[in-house]
């Protein structure tokens, strides 16, 4: 684990520039660039809004607020996924030829969303302002859940990063691993509507380090100290598994892109 | 050789291929074969006990028909496969890169993959940001340097590429057909940047198909066929031998017909 740490420090400069690589070519040559990290979100959530509170009729005050708090952390959480367990692979021809710490690039993977969800808090800020809801002094409480959301993530990422060298199914199941796990995550939903069932639902490693945020923006109070230790126990657990074997096999990666 | 020290040195390297005969690369047909108990797995050694090293200030070239191993034994120094068995001891700087401009990304500008490439060879922003100029002078890129890559002609590419590799200026540069970059002038001014690279003590090791390259600039060439080092000596022994096995077996036809006039 330590040389987890060593190896994305001493590395930290290619990391961040490869992070930015990912995003200017991911904006690049669209008109409005940058903004389309503030935009996705908020037309995704002005969607949503609409369908749950006027079509569906989900009796929840600012439910946009309600809904968005979780929705940008998942969408992070998600997206590097997707990024990441396609980051070795994806860099075949680079690993191929150059003698590089294969950790970089899901790292990159990871960062370049964590920038991405860093700049769709400023359309939680604006939707916020305009619901007219309350800032919460618990705003300033979020980092916590961030980095348990981000321990959580980064060993997620490993794994899959990892396994999609040696099977490339691995990319389509988790697409669809990821819609399941976005329904049966209490993300559209209170998890009170699943009654006595929630122990259920607490099952989901991701969702104590999500709650932490939805009682930061949304509902003004922290989590419990129970869920709290949960989401930094999910995410540790995670990292350790994660990377114990992606650091097994990542020798082996290039005989296998 | 000009010195005694050794800036590579190679022992008893070993480079196992697992080839599967049909690799199953989806579980499902993993799956079929693991319960049909059909995965047929055979071991190729592409590198096979070598043995040879480089002195610091030497330029070495390595020569050998398609897949006697080349590339691999390259890509053993440059740390991006590990050898099966043996060592690979390396003393001194390496850019470990087998190919030039290996990371260029099409979409970003020459200054932006100049750092990137960098990053990638192990150098900070800060020595990069100080080679900057140095290498788009020596490339002789001019204003396409704030252009997207994917815009050059494959000349200003591999200048780019180039320039790049030798002006990190490490202390062992390893290159795949390095002498084929640019036009004409460029390729002079390569040799030469070569040169002053060389009297700075510094190595060279590179792959290459072409023999007058071996001629003209190594100070010894090593010959490998089929993994296995054949022969490791003055550049034109090699040479000799290796068009040797290269007509025997690439042009039967070649090969026998001076026996038949001799």
């Amino acid at each position: 684990m330590i040389d987890l740490f060593r190896d994305t420090f001493r590395y930290r400069e290619l990391i961040w520039e490869l992070a930015l690589k990912e995003l200017k070519i991911r904006y690049k040559r669209s008109f409005l660039g940058f903004l389309w990290a503030l935009l996705n979100p908020l037309l995704q959530m002005i969607v949503l809004a609409l369908v749950f509170s006027t079509v569906m009729r989900i009796p929840i005050p600012h439910y946009a607020v309600f809904l968005i708090s979780v929705l940008l952390p998942w969408t992070f959480f998600a997206q590097s996924l997707s990024y990441a367990a396609d980051s070795i692979v994806g860099n075949a021809d680079l690993i191929k030829k150059v003698r590089v710490p294969k950790v970089v690039f899901p790292v990159a993977a990871l960062t370049s969303n964590m920038i991405n969800f860093l700049l769709s808090l400023i359309s939680l800020v604006l939707i916020v302002l305009v619901l007219r809801h309350p800032f919460y002094w618990t705003w300033f409480y979020l980092p916590i859940p961030l980095l348990a959301l981000t321990l959580f993530t980064l060993g997620a990422t490993f794994f899959f990063a990892a396994l999609n060298v040696y099977y490339r199914d691995v990319t389509h199941i988790l697409q669809i691993l990821l819609q399941i796990w976005f329904y049966v995550t209490p993300i559209i939903y209170p998890i009170e509507i699943f009654g006595k069932y929630q122990w259920l639902l607490k099952l989901n490693p991701v969702i104590f380090a999500l709650n932490g945020f939805r009682m930061g923006v949304y509902a003004g109070h922290l989590p419990s100290g129970q869920s709290v230790l949960a989401s930094f126990v999910c995410g540790l657990v995670a990292l350790v598994v994660g990377y114990a074997l992606f650091r097994k096999n990542q020798d082996q990666f290039v005989y296998y892109v | 050789m000009q010195t005694n020290s050794i800036a590579i040195n190679v022992e008893n390297v070993t480079q196992r291929f697992r080839v599967f005969k049909e690799r199953p690369d989806s579980i499902r047909a993993l799956f079929a074969k693991f319960f049909r108990h059909e995965i047929q797995v055979q071991d190729f050694d592409a590198v096979k006990d070598v043995s040879f090293h480089v002195g610091q200030g030497e330029m070495v070239g390595i020569v050998g028909r398609n897949g006697s191993g080349k590339s691999t034994l390259l890509k053993m120094v440059a740390g991006v496969y590990q050898p099966t068995t043996g060592r690979v001891t390396v003393n001194g700087t390496i850019a470990p890169m087998i190919e030039l401009g290996a990371g260029f990304h099409m979409e970003l500008t020459g200054r932006e993959n100049i750092l990137v490439n960098g990053l990638l060879l192990g150098y900070s922003k800060r020595e990069m940001r100080e080679r900057e100029q140095t290498i788009i002078d020596f490339a002789e890129i001019g204003d396409f340097i704030n252009a997207p890559v994917k815009q050059y002609s494959s000349g200003m590419y591999m200048r780019l590429a180039f320039a790049v590799a030798i002006e990190v200026d490490p202390d062992i540069l390893l290159v795949d057909e390095i002498l084929s970059v640019g036009d004409m002038a460029f390729q002079e001014k390569c040799f030469e940047r070569l040169r002053r690279f060389r009297a700075a003590k510094k190595t060279i090791l590179f792959v290459t198909h072409n023999p007058s390259d071996i001629e003209e600039y190594c100070d010894r060439a090593i010959l490998l066929d089929h993994g296995h080092l054949l022969l490791d000596g003055k550049p034109h022994e090699v040479i000799e031998t290796y068009k040797a096995i290269s007509g025997a077996v690439g042009h039967p036809h070649e090969a026998l017909e001076p026996a038949i006039t001799s």
